[in-house]
């Protein structure tokens, strides 16, 4: 496969991985970075890439492991924007003046309990139940047992129910 | 909301659909699609006329690296013995060669960085991408006198290119005489060939930066974009 028909394929997938890559930085300009940090490096070892596999989870895991090694100590400096509140729980855009209030409402409450998820829950929820990929890709995202990924799941949406409770309780002070 | 949630608690199902249907999903900006394609073409003979033209203070300052190109051969070599007047004038060459031959790609500087990263061995924990009157417009790899090293090539609103060199201080030691006062450091200051170089040293690295500016006004915007470099770029060697 030349780069080029290579790049064509990959780009199918652009939509979903720039999707992740906002979820996992929280921030528009570092996720096209990150999107676009994954396309060099796709193309740097497309000769690893073995034709027939699952493009889509391959892009990911590059996703994943880029975030990982350029992009999450930034997240450990735990930023804190001017009004007091962790970024990781502030919703991210907003821009969809369109929709109704209590859309919205129900998109920043989601939003935002996704974002206290800690990443290796947030990624497993958002591949498996958010894009559809099956376990056993998932699993391989995260470089991880499928038993794992089972477990980060379950996990991850108990907190998640949990974060919306508090949300919810917090709406009727 | 909790209602919702609450109702639907222990239902998978529900969930999915929550999330499926009500995270909001990000749509890629027309222009990351563009940009990446930019970035994944190989850099090749693929220039037109219209990129051949630059801007006048580039254009003059290409001519004067010509001309010291072309007298250079027959003037009295005295880089032996001086290593800061050496480093000055491969850190020139490189300059004049990003001015004569180098692209501005701003579009691709996010993805260029990590990987000049990774290839010179000089890390970026802070890099200082620009403001209003200066731009990180590339970031390259680049090998100086057998010392690998990053290059980073900004542009000021004048058209002025400005070239920040940073590589392995090694032994060098720089010399008390030559160094100026600037905000709360003290580079040293060097005129070569109609250049200007602010040399300093930073966790083990030496750092270079490289203009034309050279006229006492000129010098002062010099010395200002030091100022934003010098404390918006944390370097670190990664070997």
């Amino acid at each position: 496969m030349t780069d080029d028909a290579f790049l064509q394929q990959a780009l199918r997938h652009l939509e979903a991985l720039h999707n992740l890559a906002v979820y996992l930085t929280r921030n528009g300009s570092e996720a096209e970075d990150l999107v676009q940090e994954t396309y060099v490096r796709a193309l740097r070892f497309s000769h690893r890439f073995q034709p027939g596999t699952y493009l889509r989870a391959w892009l990911f895991q590059i996703l994943r492991n880029t975030f990982l090694t350029f992009y999450r100590l930034r997240e450990r400096e735990s930023a804190i924007s001017e009004d007091g509140i962790a970024e990781g729980e502030a919703p991210m855009f907003h821009d969809s003046p369109e929709q109704d209030s209590e859309r919205s409402a129900v998109h920043m409450d989601l939003e935002r309990a996704l974002m206290r998820l800690p990443e290796e829950f947030k990624t497993p929820l958002l591949l498996a139940e958010v894009e559809g990929l099956p376990l056993e890709e998932v699993a391989r995202i995260m470089g991880c047992p499928i038993g794992t990924v089972k477990s980060r799941i379950f996990r991850a949406k108990e907190r998640l129910r949990g974060h919306l409770k508090d949300y919810g309780e917090d709406s009727k002070v | 909301m909790a209602d919702e949630v609450e109702d639907r608690s222990g239902d998978d199902a529900a969930l999915r659909r929550l999330l499926r249907e009500r995270l909001p999903r990000y749509p890629p900006p027309p222009h990351l699609r563009a940009a990446i394609i930019e970035a994944a073409t190989p850099i090749g003979p693929r220039r037109g006329w219209s990129t051949l033209w630059m801007p006048p203070a580039a254009a003059a300052a290409a001519m004067a690296m010509i001309m010291l190109l072309w007298i250079a051969p027959s003037l009295p070599s005295a880089t032996a013995g001086d290593p800061i007047r050496l480093l000055a004038r491969v850190v020139i060459s490189e300059h004049a060669r990003t001015i004569l031959w180098g692209e501005s790609r701003p579009d691709v500087v996010p993805a260029a960085l990590p990987r000049a990263m990774e290839e010179s061995g000089v890390a970026l924990s802070w890099v200082f991408t620009g403001d209003d009157s200066i731009q990180l417009v590339n970031a390259q790899p680049i090998y100086l006198e057998g010392r690998r090293a990053i290059e980073l090539a900004y542009r000021d609103a004048d058209g002025h290119a400005v070239t920040y060199v940073i590589l392995p201080a090694g032994t060098l030691a720089l010399p008390e005489r030559g160094r100026v006062q600037i905000d709360r450091w003290r580079p040293l200051i060097r005129m070569e060939s109609g250049f200007s170089l602010i040399i300093w040293k930073q966790q083990n690295l030496l750092c270079v930066l490289v203009s034309d500016l050279v006229s006492d006004a000129d010098l002062a915007k010099f010395k200002e974009y030091f100022v934003k470099v010098r404390s918006s770029t944390e370097p670190y060697a990664v070997y």
